[in-house]
């Protein structure tokens, strides 16, 4: 029974080594990349040009970081990434709230409320998820001329907004499909109008798929390029864009220490987004498949 | 002009007509019990008054007015629902309040009310707690206080028990019809279960596909039912329902029952309005196992007594009574002897028959003759 026993736990052992030898190559393998840029960053230039790619800093400093915020050259202007980190801000939080807001309006009407053709209408949207970005962008170049947004903080947002309502519908529907239509009932029989109802009864229920959304829009947005490219110029450009602006305007020497320093703080909002609310994001991507 | 009127309500979900024509009224105070089977369309016309369903056709009246158009936060009735639909994220407290704030009673005020009925429904302590946190029969108490906090006019519940298990179900269905006794509330209540029916209710309506087969008090019920369905339906164990033949006799006619060996005639029951029976007319003849005993058990005060001898096929003790079932009439019939019958499988032991209580029953139609 013992010997049994034993054997079994050695057996059991020997798989377990070799998972977690593979999780664990895999994890160095794809941070190796971060690795990089971090020690990079944090070294002078000259350290680059001599040394190994891996080695540590000898020298550490934040040159570079403060460099690339503050006193980069992105086309004509130095004065680094700052400006555009706010664009970005300013272009991301409120194309975010909005959409995962119509997308839980959709959502709860598209289940709770539903009226003639409400399968086509959502079926309509879900087609909308599956066009390619390339596709709209002369079509939304031409409305967005006609609104007056062209180049604009706010027709990036509304372009945003427009693209990942698909989505956030999406999400949003699938959650409040599974939400007992009685509880809708007995609020309304309670006195609870369309919006009461909602805004009561639904939205406090709702924070695991609020984050699945948010995190979701967050990083597609904070992330184009295509869009922000397209639909702004100069000084109104997302983060995105003054990025590639920054690594490929080539005046004088390669400064790569700056270059990670950049795309470190490019990267930083999403990376932040997912330590904070990563942990409601598998338990939302979870929700329904266990009853709470 | 009664509390609440229904009048030829019809509902239909595309092509298929799910009420037919529904005629019923309730006076204030009354408790009316909907019965059928599943699929018969209760929860349906319980949601049509309450306006979460709209009608096809016809007219809901409460107190003289018409409701049918009114939105269900409007029409001033409240509703208790299977799945008690405590809404999750709120505490107990806030639930219950919830629709004395979407009508905007001052806090205070609402604060009171909670109270109150919390004392009444002893869920004092759980006020602060989330419906998740409770039991099946709490739950159960915090939906009836969220409905009675609001004291509307009218009171739906449907299948309120039916989650419970067999012992809260019997304490609940008690505690329901003392909270009926003491507000004297207007009530409206689904069930399939129907000693729930026959405890609870002031007025029974049995449905069937849609359509009503009758509405009565709950001892018109048991001891008439219109039709077959209702006879059948109505009654644990149900009545005993015999296919046998009109005979022409002497001094009128009889009914003849096939036995297993033989046959045996008995007297045309008291309760048969219909003229003539012809001779070899087919009835069904009704009767309910507590009327058929043995002859010690038999009631004293029956004018009709008729023993016939029949053979015991199974006996089935329940603790206060015994179940004996024979064979008449082509079916197994089953009667309720005295715990003391000293019986055995196999004997030939007289049944008395209180034909009193007997019906007839046309098996072409249905209804009773
Ligand atoms: N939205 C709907 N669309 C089409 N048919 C429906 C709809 N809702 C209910 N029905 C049908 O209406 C009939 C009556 O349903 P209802 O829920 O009223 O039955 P019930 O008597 O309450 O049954 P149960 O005892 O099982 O609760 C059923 O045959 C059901 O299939
Ligand atoms: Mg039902």
């Amino acid at each position: 029974m013992s010997v049994d026993a034993g054997s079994a736990a050695i057996s059991a052992r020997g798989p377990r080594i070799i998972i977690y030898g593979l999780l664990i190559l895999f994890a160095v393998f794809y941070l190796l990349p971060l690795y990089v840029m971090l020690v990079t960053s944090l070294k002078p230039l000259s350290e680059i040009q001599s040394g190994n790619m891996l080695q540590l800093p000898q020298a550490p400093s934040f040159y570079a970081w403060e460099k690339a915020w503050g006193a980069a050259c992105i086309g004509v202007t130095c004065e680094g990434l700052k400006g555009f980190f706010w664009n970005s801000i300013r272009m991301v939080v409120p194309a975010v709230t909005i959409s995962t807001i119509l997308g839980a309006l959709n959502g709860y009407v598209l289940t709770k409320w539903k009226f003639r053709g409400h399968k086509l209408i959502f079926g309509l949207m879900l087609f909308g998820c599956f066009i390619p970005f390339q596709v709209v962008l002369v079509p939304m170049a031409q409305v967005l001329g006609r609104l007056g947004l062209a180049s604009s903080t706010p027709g990036l947002v509304l372009v945003h907004i427009v693209y990942g309502l698909g989505f956030t519908t999406l999400f949003f529907r699938n959650f409040y499909v599974a939400f007992p239509d009685e509880l809708v009932r007995a609020a309304m029989m309670d006195g609870a109008g369309f919006f009461r109802i909602f805004w009561r009864i639904l939205l406090p229920a709702s924070l695991p798929i609020i984050v699945v959304t948010v995190i979701y829009q967050f990083t597609n947005i904070w992330n184009d390029f295509l869009f922000g490219a397209s639909f702004t110029s100069g000084d109104a450009a997302p983060m995105t864009v003054a990025l590639n602006n920054l690594v490929s305007s080539s005046t004088g020497v390669k400064e790569y220490n700056v270059d990670m320093a950049a795309a470190l703080i490019a990267a930083l909002p999403t990376l932040l987004v997912y330590v904070v609310a990563g942990r409601y994001f598998v338990r939302g991507l979870m929700a329904g498949a266990v009853k709470g | 002009m009664a509390f609440l009127e229904i009048d030829r309500l019809h509902k239909r979900y595309g092509a298929t007509e799910i009420l037919k024509g529904i005629d019923l009224d309730l006076d204030q105070g009354g408790f009316l019990v909907l019965v059928g089977p599943s699929g018969c369309g209760k929860s349906t016309l319980l949601n049509t008054i309450a306006g979460l369903e709209q009608i096809t056709g016809g007219e809901i009246r409460l107190e003289g007015r018409k409701i049918n158009d009114l939105h269900p936060s409007r029409r001033d009735i409240a509703m208790v629902f299977q799945s008690y639909a405590l809404y999750p994220t709120m505490s107990i407290k806030d639930n219950i309040g919830f629709g004395l704030e979407m009508r905007k009673v001052p806090k205070a005020e609402r604060e009171a009310a909670i109270a109150r009925v919390a004392k009444t429904l002893q869920i004092e302590h759980l006020l602060q707690r989330r419906p998740s946190q409770l039991s099946g029969g709490q739950r159960q108490r915090v939906a009836m206080g969220r409905a009675l906090v609001r004291n509307p006019r009218l009171f739906l519940f449907d299948e309120p028990l039916s989650n419970l298990d067999a012992k809260l179900r019997v304490d609940m269905r008690t505690e329901i019809k003392r909270l009926h006794q003491q507000t004297g509330t207007t009530i409206v209540y689904v069930t399939h279960d129907q000693i729930e029916a026959m405890t609870l209710a002031t007025k029974i309506a049995v449905l069937k596909d849609g359509k009503l087969q009758q509405v009565g008090t709950p001892a018109e019920i048991y001891n008439r039912p219109d039709n077959l369905f209702v006879a059948d339906f109505m009654g644990s164990p149900s009545m005993n329902l015999m296919a046998g033949t009109v005979r022409a006799s002497g001094n009128g006619a009889m009914i003849q029952l096939a036995q297993r060996e033989g046959s045996i005639a008995l007297q045309i029951p008291p309760s048969v309005t219909a003229r003539d029976l012809p001779p070899e007319k087919k009835v069904i003849f009704g009767i309910r196992p507590e009327a058929i005993t043995d002859i010690d058990g038999a009631d004293r005060h029956a004018s009709q007594l008729q023993t016939i001898e029949g053979r015991v096929d199974v006996i089935e003790p329940a603790g206060s009574d015994t179940y004996v079932v024979t064979q008449l009439g082509g079916k197994e019939v089953i009667a309720r002897m005295r715990a003391e019958a000293s019986l055995k499988v196999g004997d030939l032991v007289p049944f008395a028959f209180n034909l009193d209580k007997a019906l007839l029953f046309d098996p072409e139609t249905g209804y009773r003759l």
